[in-house]
């Protein structure tokens, strides 16, 4: 369960996910673990960077604490979503999570080459989905210390 | 008296020659090769066997009259001539070229020849052969080689993207029929909790085919490179990764000294895991004991891995290796029937085999083959 500090604020997660049922699940699993949460939902890649990069309708959305990725996306691919957060000084500390469920060795050496901060593969099995959500959650906002400013969870 | 003997003895001399050139005459025109003597300046025939005009339909006038290379399209005695060129120089040499018939056919032929003195001139000695009929079945394998190398890779490509993409959509009926059992159970009728029963169930098993599918395909499209590979090593740690089952089951494995071989060493671990894991999994009312042997023989290395499990009825011997092959019902022994599939891929893969002698009851001994590289 997470502290004191990350009940008393939510926290922002960008998922970028093309599958409406893959979002779906991703809402219940929240729901379910009781993590209280301000889900945005990008649908493809250039729509994930627009709203990292606070373009047009974005404009006022502030950066979010996390960022979910999947790497098989319409219109921008994941790989290349991941290395433009990790390129940008001021998108680069936000925790990026490759949620994919592609298990290819080669996609998994690539993520971590662009610096992905975790790759895990998602499992079909719906406890187990659950479970991986609650731990990200309780490894990002309540074991590891992030720094503070936007983009992190103060 | 000497005078008559000499002619005598003159006489005796020139029959036995008589005899010996009507012997080599006869090796020369009964041969079923085509043999022909050339005169390289010309390329005419000097002298030929009856083959030799017959093998391309003309008669023995019209014959003589032709260059060796006047059989040729132009584009093939330009080559000829000069291959003949070498050879003059080099003393002999193989070609295969293509003679047209007098109607009109095209044939295959080979050419030994050979330079040779003949009356103090140098000819060129010729034997040729119709390998027409080779040639065709060589195309013939070839072409069939081709075809099932590209099917083989379409094959092990499709297998490896369907059972990816086909995860994605499982993985939704999977999941959100298990979240209706967690939040509905009970609240529909006991009808709707079967049939979602059912769903959950059909689609983890799809689950763990699609997996056996995508590992069976990986032998193939994610095999290492082969490396020198201690077996003794391979074998300590499948023991280290089958370490719950060992302990559940007081199953007992020995070894003996085991080889180097050259292997893939991922795939070796994974062939021999398998053949440990099922020796446990299908264990009798005792307790396992899988003896690992390995001996050397006709240049390969034979591993056998012995156990005192429930053993294989003789009918079901052949079919125990083909993908998805299940001997048991579900509710006795679980899994997908992918496991001795692999380990025959992987064994196929390393230029090996696999197979197993069984006796129900006693116990089973697989046994698998890897050629020696190091020729030992």
């Amino acid at each position: 369960m997470g502290n004191n500090q990350s009940e008393i604020r939510p926290v922002k997660i960008l998922l970028v996910e093309d599958n409406p049922a893959d979002v779906r699940l991703t809402l219940e699993a929240l729901k379910e673990e009781r993590i209280l949460n301000n889900l945005l939902v990008a649908e493809d890649g250039l729509e994930a960077l627009d709203i990292l990069q606070q373009k047009g309708k974005y404009a006022d959305e502030s950066l979010p604490d996390i960022v979910l990725l999947d790497l098989n996306l319409p219109r921008k691919d994941g790989r290349d979503v991941l290395k433009q957060i990790k390129t940008d000084n001021r998108l680069k500390r936000i925790p990026v999570v490759v949620l994919t469920s592609s298990e290819a060795e080669t996609d998994i050496v690539k993520a971590y080459d662009y610096y992905a901060n975790c790759y895990i593969t998602k499992p079909v099995d719906w406890n187990q989905f659950k479970t991986i959500i609650k731990t990200i959650e309780n490894f990002w906002f309540t074991i590891v210390k992030l720094p503070r400013g936007e983009g992190n969870v103060k | 008296m000497e005078r008559k003997d000499n002619a005598k003895l003159f006489e005796c001399e020139v029959n036995k020659r008589k005899q010996a050139e009507q012997r080599y005459r006869t090796l020369f025109e009964q041969s079923l090769d085509s043999i022909l003597v050339i005169d390289p300046k010309t390329l005419l025939p000097i002298e030929f066997n009856d083959r030799a005009c017959q093998e391309l339909g003309y008669s023995h006038d019209e014959f003589k009259k032709l260059r060796i290379t006047d059989h040729e399209s132009t584009e093939t005695a330009k080559i000829t001539r000069k291959y003949i060129d070498e050879i003059m120089l080099e003393g002999q040499g193989i070609l295969e070229t293509e003679h047209k018939t007098k109607d009109g056919y095209k044939k295959h032929v080979q050419l030994a020849v050979n330079v040779i003195e003949l009356n103090c001139n140098k000819v060129l000695h010729v034997i040729y052969r119709d390998i027409t009929q080779y040639k065709q079945s060589e195309a013939r394998l070839k072409r069939m080689v081709d075809e099932l190398s590209r099917s083989n890779r379409e094959l092990e490509q499709f297998a490896y993207v369907a059972s990816h993409d086909l995860q994605e959509p499982l993985r939704m009926v999977a999941s959100f029929a298990q979240l209706l059992t967690k939040r509905y159970h009970g609240q529909l009728d006991s009808d709707a909790d079967e049939f979602i029963d059912y769903i959950v169930d059909g689609a983890t098993r799809m689950q763990s085919l699609i997996n056996g599918l995508l590992k069976f395909s990986r032998v193939g499209t994610q095999g290492k490179e082969f490396t020198p590979t201690d077996v003794n090593v391979v074998v300590e740690e499948v023991i280290r990764n089958l370490q719950i089952s060992i302990q559940e089951t007081g199953a007992k494995i020995t070894y003996g000294e085991l080889p180097k071989i050259t292997a893939d060493t991922s795939q070796l671990i994974q062939l021999f895991q398998n053949l440990v894991a099922n020796a446990i999994k299908f264990h009798s009312d005792a307790s396992p004991q899988i003896r690992i042997e390995a001996y050397h023989r006709d240049r390969q290395w034979v591993f056998s891995i012995h156990d005192n499990g429930i053993g294989i009825e003789e009918e079901y011997l052949d079919r125990i290796f083909q993908i998805f092959q299940r001997l048991h019902r579900r509710e006795q022994y679980d899994g997908t029937g992918i496991g001795l599939a692999i380990c025959k891929r992987i064994a196929e893969r390393h230029g090996g085999r696999i197979w197993v002698d069984s006796v129900p009851n006693l116990g089973s001994s697989f046994h698998f083959s890897i050629p020696d590289k190091e020729g030992k």
